[in-house]
């Protein structure tokens, strides 16, 4: 199963690079290689919106620009969307990968997933099955090392993502903090190909 | 002259009697102590195969401190371990009090009894040890391994039996303890013993005005409290052949909690108590039918209660109330047939009845069991002791437990014993993994106990926590939860080197599966919450190796040292990362990498090294004594230890240890006419502190004690 898919996604990027090739009158045969940037977004503890982020732009969307395709994917507590169906406009989808996000260089071609209801959601976040680990002793949550998403995006690009930490400030034990900062490292490619290098 | 020779001889043999009463144990005599735990029969120490340990009555006398704990955290291989939420909870009264690690496992799977009954009432797993007053202990015997094949449930790591006073003769024991914190402490026992009756009463009083070792924090680490506890023990020698005994024992503790809360983000005090209860009745009746055979019946009762509430306190406004109520009824009646120790059957069959209420239950829980127990033991050429045994547990709620046991010692030389034993343990459900119906009000989660997942999804639907549409059917039928399982294995070595040096060395593995976890359910409440449940899960393993040396320089002065070294692992994590699906994240470039086999250093909580070492003095001459005892505790992992977060929650990386660290305990006794005794002493001389790891030690604390017995 793995080995057949990994043969077809083989066979796609030589079908693609073929089909590049033939397209564009530049001569180099690898796409251009993707930008890793880092980021994080701020969102208060208390506040029941999520916040929303744009690949393409490296930025947080404004609350008002919900209802859009400007964004990928949203951040709430430990719920991530991505805009598609019943969160969004879009048809952003997500898989969620288990690996070295270092070494994983290419963004499958299909099987992406999408946010088919409110409560069946592409990216799972679940206490014991979820992106992150739950402490019960701190209530602090923490991404889990070796777990990214691809996306791709409301405009067909690919990106992979990974949240490298959850931060808080104004925390005052037990009492929740006042602001969350994710912090996440992606790496877009800008010329819509699966190249993630 | 003849007058004075005779004179002499009398001052000589008066001499030599009060040696004989307060010298020091001939170390060699250690083996032959008389234990019961281990078979529960009379035996020595010599002649049991297993890893056992007593603390005398003279020992605890000796450090004089008032708390169990305290004595028992200085003994080889014994850790003291907070439930993770009790340190986490800063400035927070910790509701589950401290328990004891032994060969690496938690609290929750080690037993503790008294007079061979077990306490009720564990709090995430914990029995506060608190519970138990020091002034009546005969001695202490800690059993090493499992013992389930003798004492049912929770006995994986071993079992802690508390011995109390046997009325030897008349007597009155008075004793007042002051000490650092204004902690008092009045204690009271008397002995009456006639040709056929004998009746002892126990009483003490101790209370603390807590501390605080974070001023930061509105609140005490430790609030204060007031404790009660009064046993009885009344024994009827009816003939040579039969023996009434029953004894009674009550404590409760009050504890005064002050603390903030923050309910609309805005801090508000609230306080309240906390109130424990802890009382037991038990009545046995022996009957010796023949030389060659003895039974005894008996029944136990036993309730325990825990009732916290706390008012804010400008509104006086009822903030939250919990409550539990544990109550166990047991009789049993075990018969015993043949010679002890060459060879010896013991037959036994008992009936548990629980039943327990709480808050954060729907309703009252029962739970009924019955066992029976079958041990043999045999001397083969008066060389070899085995002692093979095992136990059958059939429950109302899990699966029926078959828990066998083998245990030999081999005398190869007069002072040189192989020991070796292998047996299994379980440890059942308890019934907040069973029956828990818990909806946190502050993040909205909902925990369910197994066998509440049922019904506890109907209401939550009912009420429309659940989407309508999601199917609930597969998850109505009852799921079991089974019992936690280990296998464990001991062996090692007792060496008589001369008449004042034995060494002892035990090797041990356990290996426990179907630890119960937490997982949580496939789908979400609408407030898109989790829904969380008990399961079998988890394999671990512990192994190490303990080993004790204890010499006598001379008649006044001895000392006895021991060191542990632990490996405790979980095998689910060896597995995934053989596997290279184990990963960090290293928190400061942000990078993923796997782990390797050997960055990964086993469960947290866990010191690979601990020693001990203590030393005794006694001076006839002058009546003082001076008791010097030390603890190291090696460094141990910490999950989010100054919030360092790589993702895996497993141990991998220095940045997870914390500090390890030593405890220095001495006290000075001296005897002052035949009555009167005093002691001081400073327990924690390095004042070592950590408000977040070990909330439970204070630092340098002072204490004195004034004794006064009377005996005729």
């Amino acid at each position: 199963m793995k080995m057949k898919t990994m043969k077809l996604s083989v066979l796609a990027l030589a079908l693609m690079v073929t089909g590049f090739m033939s397209c564009t009158k530049d001569d180099t045969k690898e796409s251009a290689p993707a930008v890793t940037k880092t980021d994080s977004i701020s969102i208060p503890f208390s506040t029941s919106h999520y916040a929303f982020f744009s690949f393409k732009n490296g930025a947080v969307v404004p609350i008002t620009d919900s209802a859009s395709t400007n964004w990928d994917f949203g951040v709430h507590f430990v719920t991530l969307i991505v805009n598609s169906h019943a969160s969004g406009p879009g048809n952003a989808g997500v898989i969620t990968e288990e690996g070295v996000f270092d070494s994983f260089t290419t963004a499958p071609e299909s099987g992406y997933a999408y946010d088919t209801t409110s409560t069946q959601l592409a990216i799972d976040d679940g206490l014991t099955t979820g992106w992150y680990n739950y402490d019960d002793a701190t209530h602090s949550f923490s991404p889990k090392a070796g777990r990214f998403f691809v996306f791709k995006t409301t405009d067909n690009h690919y990106v992979k993502m990974e949240i490298t930490g959850v931060d808080y400030s104004g925390f005052i034990p037990p009492n929740p903090p006042t602001t969350l900062i994710y912090k996440i490292r992606y790496t877009y490619q800008a010329d819509g190909s699966r190249n993630l290098k | 002259m003849f007058q004075k020779i005779k004179y002499t001889l009398i001052v000589l043999s008066f001499f030599s009697n009060v040696s004989a009463q307060i010298s020091i144990d001939s170390t060699a005599k250690m083996l032959d102590e008389i234990v019961v735990t281990a078979t529960r029969t009379e035996n020595k120490v010599s002649n049991i195969p297993l890893p056992i340990q007593v603390i005398s009555e003279k020992n605890i006398k000796m450090a004089g401190s008032q708390k169990l704990i305290d004595i028992l955290q200085m003994q080889s291989g014994l850790v003291i371990a907070n439930n993770p939420l009790g340190t986490a909870l800063q400035g927070y009264p910790n509701p589950f009090g401290d328990g004891i690690q032994m060969q690496g496992l938690d609290p929750a799977y080690t037993l503790i009894l008294i007079n061979g009954e077990p306490l009720v009432g564990r709090n995430a797993g914990i029995v506060n040890l608190g519970r138990i007053a020091i002034g009546n202990i005969k001695q202490i015997e800690i059993i090493r391994g499992p013992a389930t094949c003798l004492y049912g449930s929770d006995a994986l790591a071993g079992v802690i039996n508390i011995i109390t006073e046997d009325p030897k003769d008349n007597s009155l024991n008075l004793q007042t303890h002051y000490a650092s914190n204004n902690t008092f402490g009045l204690t009271g026992a008397a002995t009456i013993k006639n040709k056929r009756t004998s009746l002892e009463l126990f009483g003490n009083r101790y209370s603390s005005d807590g501390y605080d070792l974070d001023k930061n924090i509105y609140g005490k680490t430790i609030d204060p409290f007031i404790d009660y506890s009064a046993n009885a023990k009344f024994i009827y020698q009816i003939n040579d052949q039969n023996k009434l005994t029953f004894s009674g024992r009550f404590f409760t503790e009050k504890q005064f909690n002050n603390y903030l809360i923050f309910p609309q983000s805005q801090p508000e005090v609230v306080k309240g108590t906390t109130v424990e209860t802890d009382e037991s009745l038990y009545g046995r009746f022996n009957h010796k039918i023949n030389e060659g055979i003895n039974y005894t019946a008996s029944i136990y009762v036993t309730s325990y209660s825990n009732n916290a509430e706390v008012h804010v306190t400008k509104t006086d406004s009822l903030y939250e109330k919990i409550q539990l109520t544990e109550f166990l009824l047991r009789p049993e009646i075990q018969v015993n047939m043949g010679k002890n120790p060459t060879s010896l059957l013991i037959v036994g069959s008992g009936y548990n009845f629980e039943k327990i209420n709480s808050s954060r239950y729907s309703s009252v829980k029962e739970l009924s069991a019955w066992y029976a127990f079958v041990q043999k033991q045999f001397q083969i050429k008066g060389k070899t002791n085995i002692i093979a045994g095992a136990r059958f547990d059939k429950n109302s709620l899990y699966p029926a437990q078959f828990s066998p046991k083998i245990a030999i010692a081999y005398r190869a030389k007069p002072n040189f014993i192989l020991k070796g034993s292998i047996g299994t343990g379980f440890k059942a459900p308890d019934f907040r993994q069973q029956f828990l119906n818990f909806s946190n009000s502050l993040i909205g989660y909902t925990l369910l106990g197994a066998r509440e997942v049922g019904h506890g999804l109907q209401a939550l639907q009912q009420s429309g926590e659940i989407n309508p549409d999601i199917d609930l059917s597969p998850y109505l039928k009852e799921t079991d939860l089974s019992p936690e399982k280990s296998i464990g294995v001991n062996a090692g070595l007792d060496y008589t080197i001369h008449d004042r040096a034995v060494l002892k060395i035990n090797f041990f593995r356990n290996d426990i599966s179907k630890l119960i976890e937490t997982y949580n359910l496939p789908f979400n409440k609408t407030n898109n919450q989790a829904i969380y449940s008990y399961m079998n899960l988890d394999k671990v393993f512990t192994e190490g190796m303990e080993a004790n040396f204890n010499y006598n320089f001379n008649q006044n002065f001895s000392a006895a040292a021991g060191y542990q070294y632990l490996i405790a692992k979980d095998k689910k994590v060896v597995q995934q990362i053989k596997e290279g699906k184990m990963y960090k994240r290293d928190p400061e470039t942000n990078v993923t990498s796997l782990v390797t086999p050997k960055e990964y250093k086993g469960l947290f909580n866990r010191s690979r090294n601990t020693a001990n070492l203590s030393f005794q003095y006694n001076n006839l001459k002058h009546k003082v004594s001076a008791f010097i005892t030390t603890k190291y505790r090696g460094k141990y992992g910490f999950s989010g230890l100054n919030n360092f977060y790589d993702g895996n929650l497993i141990l991998n990386d220095d940045r997870e240890f914390a500090k390890g660290f030593v405890l220095f305990n001495t006290t000075f006794s001296k005897q002052l006419g035949k009555s009167w005794g005093v002691q001081a002493g400073i327990e924690n001389l390095l004042n070592y502190k950590n408000k977040l790891l070990m909330p439970n030690i204070f630092g340098r604390t002072y204490f004195i004690n004034i004794n006064f017995k009377l005996e005729k």
